[in-house]
């Protein structure tokens, strides 16, 4: 095989031969930091450990890697879940749909498995922290004490109040019903928080602040806000409603793949619909949180941001773009299937626009897949004069990352509306003049963003930045935003032409829908290594070394090995809790869409993509 | 019209990697492979995904692959093909995995990134000089004597350029030092080729380290120098 | 063979795996797993495909007394702890700088004593004005900078005079700070002695094209 494998055995022997010089360099290192257990400068210094280890279960690094990501995607899962069961039952209470309470309540099952999974991992995290790195967590203690017994209260609170929305959900139907809801919002409101007290002590890791003197409060608060902290929280929480819709989405396609009776079909079916949409609703302002992310990291330190996205870890980015790319292409083939399958007779008249958009859809890929310095044999760099191609060179730098980034949001946009607008005609007087409307919206929006993209290339990085990018970005927005409600208005009045039929989505759906979920995993995987490796060699960047034996950060492929790993493990897990949580429902032999017979008809919000409703005005 | 997704499939396929391999590089530079190979994914993928948007498509599409694999009623030259075929797969396969992993001459193919963090030294710095035209016109006197061998008239192509593989940067190129600030030059200036780091590949650069000969004053100036005679503005924050 | 090859092998033979589950086994939750394992074995055979690259730490800088001979040697050690253990760098630039928080340090050994420096490190609230706004007892106002030799920083008084040196002699200035003043019995173990990475002072025509 190619020499660049042999990169890391020699790493590691290289370290091994220098074991014992590293141990001297941890005592000396733990004498150093003394002051920093939080003893007294003149306490008497005896010999403290600065880093444990079991070279047998494959070293305190491999092991903290599997435990802490596990515990990050089930926390990921836990607070995603909630929020997401919360928007379908407020949309269940709003309409009246017994479903989507059923559907929430299906979902609030499996929190109190879950919750309890995601604390045993939390617990068994710790014990490895306190034991691998005794000095970097005495010395994360001392700044951030106060927060945590902050995060234990809050955890009491937050495990108080899920037990009293999930035991109480039948009790609290009826005029109850908007106290369950504001126990669901407190759910929330608790969980974003138990989420950012965590991320304070990540965030100063990689962002570390200076400390001054002050009452322990003060310095914990200092240490809370700092830059990255803000950003971390937004990305974070909008990727954990990904997180939800998308594993509800493929809990739904291998239910409906397994599904025996026509009423399941029919229900998985529209289950996956559901948690499909909530994951592209989530997943349409993930791109700016990480925008934004990554320009406060540049902010901090260019260093870090230089090594993250031009650095070491660059290539990295090509491979999110690849995950990004299936996970956009995946979402939108469902959305199309949906058109195809669920609307009899609209293959023909849709076959054009998915055509036109699958086209744009790659042609931004191709753009974002294309590295900067790319791999090329020794011959082929010659011809090119250097790594960097002459034409396709100007493909590799953000403002064309970033143009195609907001042009396959507006495709998967505009994917979502023509399966909103599927298989319906609309009366009203005004159609053809909103319909003009909206086309002449999206058509210019996505010129000016093209154009946006190339001009930034003749401008200062700063003026691109600052302006272009954030212009782009505004203008998404402002397509979502007008062509949303304009389409709910231009519906109300529409006359169904083809009724959505249930149910029959080919298996392939199914599949679309795990692999989607399966994307997501991994890209909190891959980002979760960029976010640690960001750090390079430091335990606090720029603050405290890791000077144990795993201060490398390891090549992308070995740790694609473990997010692959990781992702399957997580996989594993909620699917056992699933099976878990389902079992009881199984063993009363009770169907659980037996009510879905009597749905009575409400105005159907968009998120149901249905149309029977809009078919019973008439 | 039996075969037609297929046939314009295939059709579809081999015309972007004609385009790509052939007609390109009459306009450009060569693709490198993995680029290509990357396109076509994308263009396999667009495919399938169409073919299998619903259920008539895809049996259009699949249909025939799987009736000519299974060699359901053929005859004469279609069972022929249909041999040749499921012989020659493995034997394809056989030989991409000989040639992957055989051992060659070749160098691997390499990551050399050009742009590797700077250390934490020189992050920040900001040109403690003004852009007078003095200034500048001193910067540009020393760039023509001391820059222009390699890196030419701001362009990378000067009377030396030829002899360096990777070639000197090329200022004027956007997607250089209008990239970068004006702390970075510093650092590649005054550090040279040898002070990259190892993602950097100092040993491919050829890079002068010029701190030994130039102050940080004169450093500074051919930085006003270059951007200005590139006709690039440096990256700023605010 | 190597990490890499290796690791090829699992992925291939993850994916093998799910293909021969998809072909054979009926059952439709066993067919996603194996589903999943095709991509997951896909993913990681992309990710083996790109050149693969580790990042190495830089080699370890060590304050060890028993190698400090010169005042430059202090002063390429303070030039470390200004870099890291001080965190000096996350606010204070050496020059003028868009992302510096708080003063420019460039020069500053010209402008301040030593025994200032030392005051400023180490006692940063010593000349801040009281707050007199207030009816009551005038306060202080917090200073921004933290007190260098206490937590959670805590340089020992060897680090802070190396630091000294450092702004010295980056001023231009002669080092004032000589090496006997490092106290012997300090915090750092005569551990196994590595040489401390000296800054070269090479002779300016011995640099060579590189």
């Amino acid at each position: 095989m190619g020499n660049h494998g042999d990169i890391r055995p020699t790493l590691i022997e290289q370290y091994r031969r220098r074991a014992a010089q590293v141990t001297g360099v941890a005592v000396a290192i733990g004498l150093l930091a003394l002051p920093a257990l939080g003893l007294a400068q003149d306490a008497p210094t005896s010999a403290a450990t600065a880093y444990r280890d079991i070279p047998q279960l494959g070293g305190s690094r491999n092991l903290i890697w599997v435990i802490a990501q596990l515990h990050l995607l089930l926390a990921g899962f836990v607070l995603g879940v909630p929020i997401f069961a919360w928007l379908c039952e407020i949309v269940g209470w709003k309409t009246g749909e017994k479903r989507y309470d059923k559907l929430a309540k299906e979902f609030t099952k499996l929190l109190t498995s879950s919750y309890a999974t995601t604390a045993l991992f939390g617990g068994i995290l710790l014990f490895m922290l306190i034991g691998f790195y005794p000095k970097l967590m005495a010395y994360l203690s001392d700044i951030f004490f106060p927060s945590f017994v902050v995060y234990c209260g809050l955890f009491l609170i937050e495990t108080a109040t899920l037990y009293l929305y999930w035991y109480g959900w039948d009790a609290m139907q009826g005029t109850k019903k908007p106290l369950h809801l504001f126990l669901g919002f407190l759910l929330n409101v608790f969980a974003f928080f138990i989420m950012i007290v965590p991320n304070s002590w990540a965030t100063f890791q990689a962002s570390p602040v200076v400390i001054a003197e002050g009452s322990d409060f003060a310095r914990a608060w200092a240490a809370t806000w700092n830059p990255t902290w803000w950003p971390v929280n937004i990305h974070r929480l909008i990727a954990n409603v990904v997180l939800g819709g998308y594993i509800c989405g493929a809990y739904a396609g291998i239910r409906y793949l397994s599904a025996q009776t026509a009423e399941e079909r029919d229900h998985y079916d529209w289950m996956g619909y559901v948690g499909n949409f909530i994951g592209v609703f989530g997943l349409l302002p993930l791109p700016f949180a990480g925008y934004w992310l990554m320009r406060e990291i540049y902010q901090y330190n260019q260093q870090m941001g230089i090594t993250l996205m031009g650095g070491f870890l660059s290539w990295l980015f090509i491979l999110q773009a690849m995950l990004i790319g299936v996970l956009f292409l995946g979402s939108n083939y469902y959305f199309w299937l949906g058109i195809t399958h669920r609307i009899p007779g609209s293959e023909i008249k849709y076959r054009k626009p998915i055509m036109t958009m699958l086209v744009i859809l790659l042609l931004c890929l191709g753009v974002w897949m294309t590295p900067h310095s790319l791999v090329a044999s020794l011959e082929e760099a010659r011809k090119m004069g250097g790594t960097h191609h002459p034409l396709l060179g100007v493909f590799g730098v953000m403002s064309a990352k970033m143009t195609v980034a907001n042009l396959m949001i507006l495709v998967t946009f505009m994917s979502f509306i023509m399966y909103w607008r599927a298989g319906k005609e609309e009366t009203a007087g005004w159609a053809k003049v909103a319909k003009a409307l909206m086309s002449a919206v999206l058509v210019i929006a996505g010129i000016v963003v093209i154009v946006l993209g190339v001009w930034g290339y003749f401008v200062p990085a700063i003026i691109r930045i600052n302006y272009f990018s954030v212009a782009q970005v505004l203008i998404v927005l402002f397509v979502m935003l007008t062509i949303t409600p304009l389409t709910a208005l231009l519906l109300r009045s529409a006359r169904t032409t083809t009724e959505m039929v249930w149910g029959r989505m080919p298996p392939r759906a199914g599949y679309a829908l795990v692999l989607n979920a399966v994307m997501v995993i991994l890209l909190m995987t891959l980002m979760g290594y960029a976010r640690s490796s960001s750090r390079v060699h430091w335990h606090i960047y720029g603050v405290m070394r890791d000077s144990s034996q795993y201060a490398f950060s390891p090549a992308l492929g070995y740790a694609a090995a473990f997010m692959s790993l990781n992702t399957f493990l997580f996989c594993m897990l909620v699917a056992f809790i699933f099976w878990v949580a389902t079992m009881g429902d199984k063993a009363k032999g009770k169907d659980p869409i037996e009510e879905k017979k009597q749905v009575p008809v409400g105005a159907y919000p968009a998120m149901a993509g249905g149309s029977q409703t809009l078919d019973k005005k008439h | 019209m039996k075969g037609g997704v297929l046939v314009r499939s295939i059709i579809l396929v081999v015309g972007i990697y004609i385009f790509l391999k052939f007609v390109l590089p009459l306009v450009t530079a060569p693709l490198p492979a993995s680029l290509i190979f990357l396109y076509l994914t994308l263009t396999l993928s667009g495919i399938l995904i169409f073919a299998t948007l619903s259920g008539e498509s895809t049996e259009a599409f699949w249909g025939p692959i799987f009736r000519f694999l299974r060699g359901d009623g053929q005859e004469g030259a279609m069972k022929l093909a249909r041999l040749a075929v499921l012989l020659l797969f493995p034997l394809l396969v056989g030989w991409q995995t000989y040639n992957s992993t055989a051992p060659s001459d070749q160098p691997p193919g390499e990551n050399r990134t050009i742009h590797p963090a700077p250390p934490g030294e020189f992050v920040g710095l900001s040109n403690p000089f003004q852009p007078t035209p003095e200034n500048i016109a001193y910067g540009k006197g020393r760039y023509f004597s001391l820059c222009f061998p390699c890196h030419g008239n701001f362009d990378g192509k000067g009377p030396a350029a030829k002899g360096f593989n990777p070639p000197p940067a090329n200022f004027s190129d956007p997607t250089t030092i209008a990239m970068l600030q004006e702390s970075y030059l510093f650092w590649r200036i005054k550090k040279g080729g040898v002070g990259l780091s190892i993602e950097g590949m100092p040993w491919k650069s050829a890079m002068p380290r010029w701190e030994h000969e130039l102050s940080d004053e004169d450093i500074w100036k051919i930085i006003m120098g270059e951007y200005d005679g590139a006709h690039q503005k440096p990256r700023t924050w605010e | 063979m190597s990490e890499v090859a290796f690791l090829q092998l699992i992925g291939l033979s993850v994916v093998g795996l799910g293909i021969a589950v998809l072909l054979f086994i009926k059952a439709r939750f066993a067919r996603v797993v194996g589903f999943v394992a095709i991509v997951l074995g896909l993913f990681s055979i992309t990710a083996l495909s790109v050149p693969q690259m580790a990042s190495l730490p830089p080699v370890e800088e060590k304050f060890d007394v028993a190698n400090i001979k010169t005042a430059s040697d202090m002063a390429a050690i303070g030039q470390k702890i200004f870099f890291s253990k001080g965190q000096c760098a996350l606010c204070h630039s050496i020059g003028p700088s868009e992302s510096a928080r708080c003063p420019d340090l460039k020069g500053i050994g010209a402008k301040l004593t030593r025994e200032f420096m030392y005051e400023s490190l180490t006692q940063p609230q010593a000349y801040i004005y009281l707050d007199f706004r207030h009816e009551s007892q005038p306060k202080e106002y917090p200073a921004r900078m933290p007190y260098i030799n206490k937590n959670p920083i805590g340089l020992s008084k060897n680090e802070i005079l190396s630091v000294i040196a450092f702004l010295q002699q980056m001023s231009g200035e002669p080092i004032t700070v000589s090496p006997s003043e490092i106290t012997q019995a300090s915090d750092t173990p005569p551990a196994q002695a590595k040489p401390a990475q000296t800054a070269a002072v090479v002779p300016i025509h011995a640099s060579g094209l590189n």
